[in-house]
């Protein structure tokens, strides 16, 4: 039975809590949250207690998934890493390169698994596109492209919190959203040489951002990628393709669900739901979870390590600096 | 906490079916495949020893063997006397769509089941489409307020081998594909299909077939819906996949489009020479094969029984039966439930 505390019981540590609860062979011991009422409300939903200090819940726990904003990872990792714990960490790693590799070099030394919760690799269609291009489907991937489009997490909206406004906390679209797409392109096509970047993120407008990243790969491979807080409300898009030299592979979320439903009253006029369910051991962030605790327990080995965690901030970093200079960044040299 | 493990045979692995559920089975704890058998020397080979089960020359020789519950993946025209020959030497039994080649058939294995106190359950996989599970949600909400009519397809491609010999097959595409949705539509509903009217064709698809490879029926259900369904081999081999479950309702509040396996990648392969789609969804095999798992290891019924599968075969017969009199047949004849 492992037993896992959560830090920072926020927006995402909700959909984590509603796979921990559900997982067979893991208990909720507890929470600590930097507001008490936070965790006071996670321990009412989901059981378990609402610890007062950090340290009192390391010490109750064998692992802890934190859930905090990506400014916080840094002194959180490392206490865990500390206590010899094993941790499950929240996208981006951290906010800025140097303090990602502190967190993996210190958890190399303790000799913990930090886990960097990159979930796109978990999406069913992702993880399709991937074993197709393993499987030799497309032959060696050359152009690659993805997108990842919605609103601007404005406070009020379903990510509500402030931090994200705050590039100094966040990094704006390009670190919070654009890792998961550098990841996923890492994935696919492996090390990247260099970036290039346009986008608002420094234009000056409150509450949008936006951006476009170019690639190079060491294999030569090129790509493409499109992120978003400048959508309209209520959007959220999606898509990848990888073309190689013997095929292609392409997926998008405007593509027709399996469910739609069209309903129309007078008050509200026409509404239309499109849903894609899964089961639920297939449902992402679930499979997320049930593969770190089968990688802590010996049963799998990690599809994703704390270097590729790394890897992607600094890549993304690296977007960041190449939207500041208009030039490109090679990522040998770049050190963020 | 580990259960008793369940062990399971195989009896007849004809239909391509058998390989999935084989497999999901073999991923799950707590479960044994003991032994497969099938009257094709060749296939049985094959099929055992690409899975690494155990092969029995005989069938008598796996039901000596003890499993708990046995699936039957024969060709149709075998469900019968395989069921029969498992029925009391075994707790369970999951038996391929559809249930049996004639009415009469089904009934006696239903019969036999029952007498023997085995568990006959009918393998509907589609039930476990999770898309399938949140339409039945919705209906069952009455979202649509009263539903009118159901436009439905269960495409697929011309399977070729023993599908489309009449001896082992009982009929063509329309014995193969009315079951699946006629089943689903049961469930929705807790209702009957009351009549039935089809157009069949043999071999107006695939010239020289010599079976029928295309059918639309319209029928009616007991709770006021009509509908209809194309059960046609149409999807070509140049086509990205090999066919579809859909199911259109339209009611007075509104419409549902059911897509049940559209969850898919696309893949241009120069490899393939052609542009296939490849499914992401959940596997609706490892939904059936829990479910079942479930069934043998507690005491209680079948989620999708006989009668499901007597009911949902009816259909299929009747629709051959309308094509060959140009009319619409009734079936209040034929499946007990409307014959109060
Ligand atoms: N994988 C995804 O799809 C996804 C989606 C949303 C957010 N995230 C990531 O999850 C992280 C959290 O985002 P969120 O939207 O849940 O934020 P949130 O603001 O909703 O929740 C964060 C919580 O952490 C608490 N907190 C802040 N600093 C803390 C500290 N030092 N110690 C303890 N608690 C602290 C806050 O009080 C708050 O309750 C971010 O890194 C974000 O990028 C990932």
């Amino acid at each position: 039975m492992q037993k896992i505390g959560v830090i920072g019981t926020g927006s995402i540590a909700d959909v984590h809590l509603e796979g921990w609860r559900r997982m067979p062979g893991v208990e909720i011991v507890g929470y600590y949250d930097l507001l008490p009422e936070a965790a006071a409300r996670a321990a009412q939903r989901y059981g378990g207690r609402a610890f007062a200090s950090l340290e009192a819940l390391l010490a109750a726990v064998d692992v802890v998934d934190i859930c905090t904003p990506a400014s916080t990872h840094k002194e959180l990792v490392l206490a865990a890493a500390d206590a010899s714990k094993a941790i499950i960490c929240e996208k981006p790693l951290a906010r800025h390169s140097a303090d990602a590799r502190e967190m993996v070099e210190a958890c190399e030394r303790a000799g913990v698994m930090l886990f960097p919760a990159q979930v796109v690799r978990f999406f069913p269609m992702y993880r399709r596109v991937k074993e197709r291009i393993d499987a030799g489907a497309i032959g060696k991937p050359a152009v690659y492209r993805s997108a990842r489009c919605g609103a601007f997490p404005r406070p009020g909206g379903k990510f509500s919190a402030v931090h994200y406004a705050d590039f100094a906390q966040s990094g704006g679209v390009v670190l919070d959203v654009g890792v998961h797409d550098i990841d996923f392109a890492r994935w696919c096509c492996g090390d990247i040489e260099r970036v290039f970047a346009r986008g608002l993120t420094f234009a000056g407008r409150p509450y949008q951002d936006h951006a476009q990243i170019t690639l190079r790969f060491v294999t030569g491979a090129i790509g493409f990628i499109e992120v978003s807080w400048a959508h309209p409300r209520g959007v959220f898009r999606t898509r990848v393709e990888v073309a190689g030299d013997g095929g292609l592979i392409e997926w998008d979320s405007l593509d027709r669900p399996p469910l739609l439903v069209e309903l129309y009253d007078e008050e509200r006029g026409l509404q239309r739901i499109a849903s894609s369910p899964t089961a639920p051991e297939d449902e992402p962030y679930y499979a997320e979870l049930a593969h770190f605790i089968d990688v802590i327990e010996g049963r799998a080995q990690p599809i994703v390590t704390a270097r590729d965690g790394l890897e992607a901030v600094r890549a993304a970093l690296a977007a960041i600096e190449s939207m500041r200079s208009g030039w490109p960044v090679a990522l040998k040299e770049f050190g963020g | 906490m580990s259960e008793k493990t369940v062990c399971i045979g195989f009896l007849g692995v004809a239909h391509m079916h058998s390989v999935s559920y084989a497999a999901n089975l073999l991923r799950m704890a707590d479960v044994e495949i003991v032994g497969m058998w099938d009257r094709s020397p060749s296939l049985a080979v094959d099929w055992s020893q690409r899975l690494g089960i155990r092969r029995y020359e005989q069938a008598e020789q796996l039901l000596d063997a003890g499993p708990d519950a046995v699936v039957v993946c024969s060709e149709n025209a075998l469900h019968r006397p395989l069921v029969e020959l498992a029925a009391g030497r075994v707790g369970a039994i999951l038996c391929e769509k559809p249930i049996a080649v004639t009415l009469a058939d089904a009934q006696a294995m239903i019969e036999r089941c029952a007498a023997a106190n085995t568990r006959l359950q009918i393998a509907f996989p589609v039930r476990f489409a999770p898309a399938v599970v949140e339409l039945k949600r919705r209906l069952d909400a009455g979202e649509l307020g009263q539903v009118f009519a159901v436009n439905c397809t269960n495409h697929g491609s011309m399977p070729g081998g023993w599908f489309i010999d009449p001896e082992l097959a009982g009929g063509g595409a329309v014995i193969d594909h009315t079951v699946h949705v006629i089943d689903l539509l049961r469930w929705f509903w807790n209702a009957e299909v009351t009549e039935v009217y089809a157009e069949v064709s043999d071999s107006l698809l695939h010239p020289g077939l010599g079976i029928d490879d295309a059918g639309l029926l319209s029928f009616t259900l007991s709770n006021g819906v009509y509908g209809s369904l194309d059960t046609s081999w149409s999807r070509p081999p140049s086509y990205p996949i090999w066919g579809d479950v859909k199911i259109e309702v339209v009611g007075e509040r509104g419409a549902i489009y059911l897509d049940a396996l559209h969850q898919y990648v696309t893949v241009a392969s120069n490899e393939t020479g052609k542009t296939q789609w490849v499914s992401y969804g959940s596997d609706i095999d490892r939904g059936l094969m829990a479910d079942f798992v479930a069934m043998v290891r507690s005491e209680r019924a079948p989620s999708i029984t006989g009668a499901d599968g007597l009911a949902a075969l009816a259909v299929a017969l009747a629709a051959y039966e309308s094509a060959r009199r140009g009319e619409p047949v009734p079936l209040e004849n034929v499946i007990p439930s409307l014959n109060r």
